[in-house]
């Protein structure tokens, strides 16, 4: 097990520097840079100053090479958009807030999806099932953005009895460091799509694990529904909802920049965009690095937790 | 491991990162920001009709450039007595002892909130540090040299006179005394002749750097390192009195000091140029200081008691509050902020606004940066190295039907000329309009006369966009509809990414065929405007006679008359030679709350145009709250 779980992430720090070389060409060969023309034209004096501010007038390849080095001693440079911090310590800042608000809404959406697809799995057929499904289908349509700017415009200006945005703002504690109301409408719009997605896949597993021929087995030795439901269709229903679901958290909990921009969370979602609308190289990098290693400890976690829950595959995803 | 175990470690990981997400720990103690709070719908209008929207000005009189400087009277500031302390904080008087007007809410509820752009790309408060990358509610933190008054005219801040040597190279401005830092120490000429010093500065690499390029001496060769920055054309010559040394006569260099902004030496020297950004080390001689900086979140800005300047604030704090610009105007109805740009109001919105009793009354247009827009193309290459072909592209656009259908009159006016009806030196009396006017028949004459009769065989274009919102997308969408059906030729049009149509705009030979853009001046003279044709500049066209006859005009300073008509020849000579074909001139405007009050947007100018002017600075010591901000709940009174 050590060798194997030794071996997977020597192959992801070989993945991050593959995605590192590829996000550096890219980033370098789309036109601009850290600079504003939008008037008129700079002196090609000035144009080399700031080329030179940013260290972007030495030949490409050193640049990678000086930048890689420092990123493994963990320095990743001075973002450009905030020159007064480093890209380490704006991520960590800007990322609490966002892993919280990921945390909260991979909390819903899989509570909540699970415990729906379970109901409509084994209430086949009836109301609560049709419900669920519609649900799901909305929840996969809607854009999440008009979903936030419906919430707000409801709760916040409507009705009143929520804010219109903020984060941990002091005047909206509920229940002051427990819980607060600006967490209602923004995990609720994030989290809508991926509880369909959620129920959607368990609805289904169920449906399948149901079916089999374990089950009915169970049933006929006299075995009460709940137990079945707890030592064998759970289990198995997990394996196909490890695989899909699995990579659904990496995707949450580095953010969203819609629900963040109208919800004005000042987290880490909206440094995506501005980054690559800025030009802004070590911070374009730090986070594709980060997606890439969160991405691959996912897929790492969700092996093993393949192997844990089915005992006939071996590491490695062999059968034994 | 048995796979038992492997099982709960793995539940045991789940249900221990499902404890820390649900544990959010608290925010950090910070002073409570002023929350926007929902608001009570104010009383329902009466059910007339909506009034008309403030009818676009007709630009009767051009705002004279400046002349050999006589300063014009400094609009009334508020007399503030010397307090011998600081006055403790009474209703109805500022924080320099100055009573407010009788319509006015209690101080503590003369604030203004407005809101930022939580996509913003802002690292500093001031514009001498880098312009592109300023916080909202920046440049408050000093008082620039000049200032401008609602008719454009150049008049002193804390320059209190100036005036220019016989060969029109060396000005002379005398700063105020009395004027200090919120520390308290003096504010002197050398602190504007540092911050000059820093600007040209090649390790500072300012993003504004062409601005003084050709003015200032020796700016270009300090810009290219070849010169240390004390070479500058700027002295010190005593604590009060700054002399600047130009290139060539320039008689628009008052008009440019309203950028002269001068930061603190001393804390450039001691935290660097980014001292502002911090509220520790921050520091002020302008009518407000930081507050607060919570960038993403909100910014705060107070009243700076040790302000001895001309506009001293009537307000008592300023909040910029950071969101998402397509929900500001919602915000703006609920009463959440202040104050709204034009930029952020969409054309539904701006709908809205026209036919409601009450918006449409606080809707002030104006001339904004007498911002045009217009097509610009490779003239060195085919197919517009032709003339004829530019003309026939010209006639082609149908801009009276887009301006009114597309655009609107309230956001613009149909454009035959580049500068704007009321810019120094403007085609007033439409003189141009026949150069490039509307003529569907002339159009296809001259294509055909050009070899591509009824547009056979003309190369398909793309027409870029410079990342336009919705509203600008669908103006460039029917110009290029009006061209193409007129000429028969096939015009895709393409937003652009901003960077990536700059870039292919400014390389040289330029990589841009065929685009839409705008300009808006830097300052009030046609040597700026008219300026940004030169064949140095941007633009891909070529005229000898048009940029002698800028270059000349921008530095004679003998005979004002005969220097704006050098201007006006020089325009004819773009519009003639279509250098660019100019589309509309647009209209600004504000937004404001009805208890937002101020002489300084409220009342008219000399032409009749209630608003807040580009370049009116001084409106920061003007606004206040009136008295009716008590009966309507808005976030001053949750």
């Amino acid at each position: 097990m050590a060798r194997y779980l030794v071996g997977r992430l020597l192959s992801l720090v070989f993945v991050l520097f593959v995605v590192s070389l590829i996000t550096f060409t890219l980033m370098r060969s789309v036109p601009g840079g850290p600079f504003d023309e939008g008037k008129q034209r700079l002196p090609d004096a000035a144009k080399a100053n700031i080329l030179r501010k940013y260290g972007l007038d030495q030949p490409i390849h050193v640049q990678y090479v000086k930048y890689m080095w420092s990123a493994l001693h963990l320095d990743f440079g001075i973002p450009y958009q905030v020159p007064t911090e480093t890209v380490t310590s704006l991520i960590a800042k800007t990322w609490f807030i966002t892993f919280q608000v990921g945390m909260m809404t991979v909390t819903l959406a899989f509570g909540t999806g699970i415990l729906l697809g379970a109901i409509a799995a084994y209430r086949r057929g009836s109301w609560i099932d049709t419900g669920v499904t519609f649900l799901s289908m909305l929840g996969t349509t809607l854009p999440n953005f008009v979903v936030a700017l419906w919430l707000i415009l409801g709760f916040a200006y409507g009705l009143k009895i929520l804010p219109s945005g903020g984060w941990n703002e002091p005047n909206d504690w509920l229940i002051p460091g427990v819980f607060s109301k600006n967490w209602v409408l923004p995990v609720l719009a994030y989290a809508l799509l991926p509880m369909a997605v959620v129920a959607r896949y368990t609805r289904a597993s169920i449906v399948d694990a149901l079916q089999s021929d374990y089950v009915r087995t169970a049933r006929a030795k006299g075995l009460r529904d709940r137990s079945i439901l707890t030592r064998h269709v759970l289990k198995n229903a997990a394996i196909p909802m490890v695989t899909a679901l699995g990579p659904i958290i990496p995707d949450l909990i580095t953010g969203s920049i819609f629900i963040e921009a109208v919800f004005r969370i000042p987290g880490l979602g909206k440094y995506f965009v501005t980054s690559t609308f800025n030009r802004d190289y070590p911070m374009i990098m730090a986070l594709i690095l980060l997606i890439a290693l969160l991405w691959g400890v996912t897929y790492i976690i969700t092996d093993l937790a393949y192997v844990a829950l089915d005992p006939r595959v071996r590491l490695g995803g062999t059968m034994k | 491991m048995s796979k038992n175990r492997e099982w709960i470690v793995l539940c045991l990981i789940v249900l221990l990162s499902m404890i820390v997400s649900a544990c959010a720990p608290a925010a950090t103690p910070a002073p409570p920001p002023a929350a926007p709070k929902a608001a009570e719908p104010t009383k329902a209008p009466e059910p007339t009709k909506a009034p008309e929207p403030t009818k676009a000005p007709e630009p009767t009189k051009a705002p004279e450039p400046t002349k050999a400087p006589e300063p014009t009277k400094a609009p009334e500031p508020t007399k503030a007595p010397e307090p011998t302390k600081a006055p403790a904080p009474v209703a109805d008087t500022t924080v320099f002892g100055a009573k407010l007007p009788t319509d006015a809410a209690p101080y503590n509820m003369q604030t203004w909130v407005e809101p930022c752009d939580i996509k913003g790309n802002h690292i500093t408060f001031d514009f001498q540090v880098q312009v592109y990358q300023r916080f909202c509610l920046g440049d408050l933190f000093q008082d620039q040299l000049v200032n401008l008054d609602k008719d454009f005219n150049v008049i002193p801040n804390s320059a209190e006179k100036w005036e220019v040597s016989k060969d029109g190279l060396t000005w002379t401005f005398y700063i105020k005394k009395g004027l200090q830092w919120s520390d308290g120490t003096p504010l002197t000429a050398q602190d504007y002749e540092a911050t000059f010093r820093y600007l040209p500065d090649p390790k500072h690499a300012w993003d504004f750097a062409w601005f003084y390029a050709g003015v200032l001496k020796n700016w270009d060769e300090i810009v290219a390192g070849e010169k240390p920055t004390t070479e500058l054309g700027v002295k010190a010559v005593d604590d009060y009195t700054l002399q600047f040394t130009t290139k060539v006569p320039w008689p628009a260099f008052p008009a440019m000091m309203q950028f002269g902004f001068g930061l603190s030496k001393k804390q450039m020297e001691k935290y660097g140029p980014l001292y502002n950004s911090k509220v520790e080390t921050s520091l002020s001689s302008g009518p407000f200081k930081l507050a607060k900086l919570e960038p993403g979140k909100t910014i705060e800005l107070v009243a700076n008691d040790k302000y001895k300047g001309f506009r001293p604030p009537k307000l008592q704090k300023l909040t910029a509050v950071y969101m998402d610009m397509s929900t500001a105007f919602a915000a703006f109805q609920n009463k959440e902020i202040d104050h709204l740009g034009y930029e952020a109001i969409s054309p539904a919105d701006m709908d809205i606004i026209q036919k409601d009793p009450v918006l449409s009354k606080n809707y002030f247009p104006h001339f904004g940066d007498f911002r045009t827009d217009y097509l610009v193309m490779d003239t060195y290459n085919k197919p517009f190295n032709d003339i004829n072909v530019r003309k026939a592209f010209a006639k082609a656009v149908d801009r009276e039907s887009i301006v009114k259908n597309v655009l609107t009159p309230i956001k613009g006016m149909p454009a035959y000329a580049f500068l704007m009806p009321g810019y120094p030196a403007s085609d007033k009396e439409r003189k141009l309009k026949d150069l490039q006017n509307y003529d569907c028949k002339a159009a296809k004459d001259l294509l055909a006369k050009a070899g591509y009769l009824d547009g056979k065989g003309f190369p398909k274009l793309e027409m870029w966009l410079r990342n336009e919102g919705p509203a600008w997308q669908a103006v460039f969408q029917a110009v290029a509809a009006s061209i193409s059906s007129c000429l028969g030729v096939q015009i895709d049009v393409s937003n652009k990414d901003y960077k990536v149509y700059m870039d292919a705009l400014n390389a040289k030979p330029t990589k841009l065929t065929f685009g839409a853009v705008s300009y808006g001046m830097d300052f009030l003279d046609p040597s700026n405007m008219l300026g940004i044709w030169l064949s140095t500049g941007r633009h891909s066209w070529k005229n000898d006679q048009f940029d002698k006859l800028v270059k000349d005009a921008s530095s004679l300073t003998a005979d004002p008359a005969k220097r704006m008509q050098m201007f006006m020849d020089a325009e004819k000579i773009l519009v003639d030679d279509v250098g660019g074909i100019f589309i509309d001139h647009r209209w600004a405007g504000d937004l404001f709350q009805p208890y937002i009050l101020g002489d300084c947007f409220r009342k008219p100018d000399s032409i009749g145009v209630a608003a807040w002017h580009w370049g009116n600075d001084w409106c920061w010591g003007d606004f206040y709250v009136s008295k009716d901000v008590m009966n309507v709940k808005t976030y001053r009174n949750k």
